[in-house]
């Protein structure tokens, strides 16, 4: 059999399971589209309480991989191209054991257009991001994204060698036009144990330890506040943008565990 | 870890497209089956074979499951553990993803594990297969999960004849078939809450 033939019969194959597997998946699927929606509304009210959630194509969009590479560390772009209505945005994984990944809420030195962050994702799962604008409205997108596992998969060191350098920020600024918001990429050194990864060796549960609290300022006006959790990937990298006003960006971040670091960057001038 | 995981399948669904012999779970080191059972980190490369059982792909167990003798389905995963030191009033809801039909069994594949256990394992699965040592079982848990196989030869050792283990697990399940959201076994999980009077 030439490498062809062997691919056509793969292919034949393939096609021969998906369709004797058909009739069996279209039942599964409306049951398993009926339990992610059973469960997003548990999730929807025990976060927003009994507040309408408007369904939404323009306010916010999620962009996830849908079949992710690493589920400890898949890159989500949450675009809000009406960057000045948007007040808060919240990113829900629903089949992670803790589904509340992240909260950002804007403030005026903000440039809420595009959010980029990575998360851990436990299970195949929808993922909702819902934004609450500036008249106090929700509205919420969803994405649905293949990965399993991402909570509990060990960061592949030892836990003081993961912890070493805690703290440390780096924060990159895209090229800045006079007038224009300011593109920028913080990354924080910082294992975001989610306490269910396991030391293999010692059979011992590292202790959940991650940013529950990330201030950005653009001198004393905010760009955003960050409520996070065990769902945020370690070494946190969050990409945002900001109208600058010529100060340096103030970056403030605490941890469940009582750290608290802080720095201070200054972004390019602009290029004429 | 997890980066490796995710080359292992990669490597699997290559091999599968290349219409090889290779088993999807197929490791890129060849582990030796232990004498015992595997008392080593539950995580990790597992044997391409189980002594006195079967070893199935996803596509075998979907072949099964819609033929005559319909198999029981045993998963043994590890639940998701709450962390010690998580928020008090921070929304946590687990879920647990498995194959249609299965019965689920935490930790059942756990080595060492108390004798109880191990002895109420025996029941479940008797009464689950009516008594009949030669009915399909299959057994798995996830990917590169050692827990499966333990389960599997215990099964084996306890002298049943029609033992399947799954290596792929839930996550090879899930490539092509739906899942459906398990309870942990009632039976199972009350004799594991502790009991007025001990």
């Amino acid at each position: 059999m030439t490498l062809k033939t062997a691919h056509a019969a793969a292919l034949a194959l393939i096609l021969a399971t998906t369709a004797l597997a058909g009739p069996v998946r279209a039942a599964g699927a409306s049951d398993t589209e009926q339990e992610r929606a059973a469960r997003w509304q548990e999730i929807a009210k025990s976060i927003f309480g009994d507040r309408t959630i408007e369904k939404t194509d323009s306010l916010v969009k999620i962009d996830a991989p849908a079949r992710a590479l690493d589920a400890a560390l898949v890159p989500i772009t949450l675009t809000m191209p009406q960057g000045d209505q948007i007040k808060a945005v919240s990113l829900v994984i629903d089949d992670n054991p803790a589904p509340y990944a992240a909260r950002f809420e804007f403030g005026p030195a903000a440039d809420p257009a595009e959010l980029k962050l990575r998360v851990r994702v436990n299970n195949y799962t929808d993922m909702h991001a819902v934004v609450e604008t500036q008249d106090g409205k929700l509205y919420e997108a969803k994405q649905f994204v293949k990965a399993s596992g991402g909570c509990s998969a060990p960061m592949g060191m030892s836990d003081e060698e993961a912890m070493k350098g805690m703290g440390d920020m780096r924060m990159k600024f895209a090229e800045t036009q006079p007038g224009k918001p300011v593109e920028a990429t913080l990354m924080i050194r910082h294992p975001n144990f989610s306490g269910m990864q396991m030391n293999q060796v010692t059979r011992d549960y590292t202790p959940a330890r991650y940013i529950d609290k990330l201030t950005v300022s653009a001198g004393d006006k905010k760009v955003f506040t960050m409520t996070g959790d065990i769902s945020i990937a370690s070494n946190p990298v969050i990409n945002f943008a900001f109208k600058p006003d010529g100060k340096p960006l103030q970056v403030a971040a605490s941890d469940n565990a009582g750290g608290s670091w802080q720095h201070s960057f200054t972004p390019p001038s602009p290029t004429n | 870890m997890a980066r490796l995981t995710s080359i292992g399948r990669l490597a699997a669904a290559l091999a599968a497209l290349g219409c090889l012999a290779a088993a999807p779970a197929d490791s890129p080191v060849n582990v030796p089956e232990p004498e015992g059972l595997y008392a080593g980190p539950p995580k990790g490369y597992t044997p391409p074979t189980l002594k006195g059982a079967a070893v199935i792909d996803a596509d075998a167990l979907a072949a099964l499951l819609a033929g005559p003798d319909k198999p029981v389905l045993i998963d043994v995963a590890a639940p998701d553990r709450k962390p010690s030191n998580f928020p008090e009033g921070r929304l946590w809801l687990p879920v647990h993803p498995s194959i249609p039909g299965s019965v689920w069994l935490p930790l059942a594949g756990a080595e060492p594990i108390a004798p109880e256990r191990e002895a109420l394992f025996y029941a479940r699965v008797a009464e689950l297969t009516g008594g009949d040592t030669a009915k399909p079982v299959v057994v798995f848990c996830h990917v590169e999960c050692w827990g499966s196989w333990n389960a599997a030869k215990r099964l084996v050792r306890k002298g049943y004849t029609g033992v399947r283990w799954f290596p792929e697990g839930v996550e090879g399940w899930q490539e092509k078939h739906e899942t459906a959201t398990l309870r942990e076994d009632p039976a199972w999980k009350a004799a594991a809450e502790p009991q007025a009077g001990r």
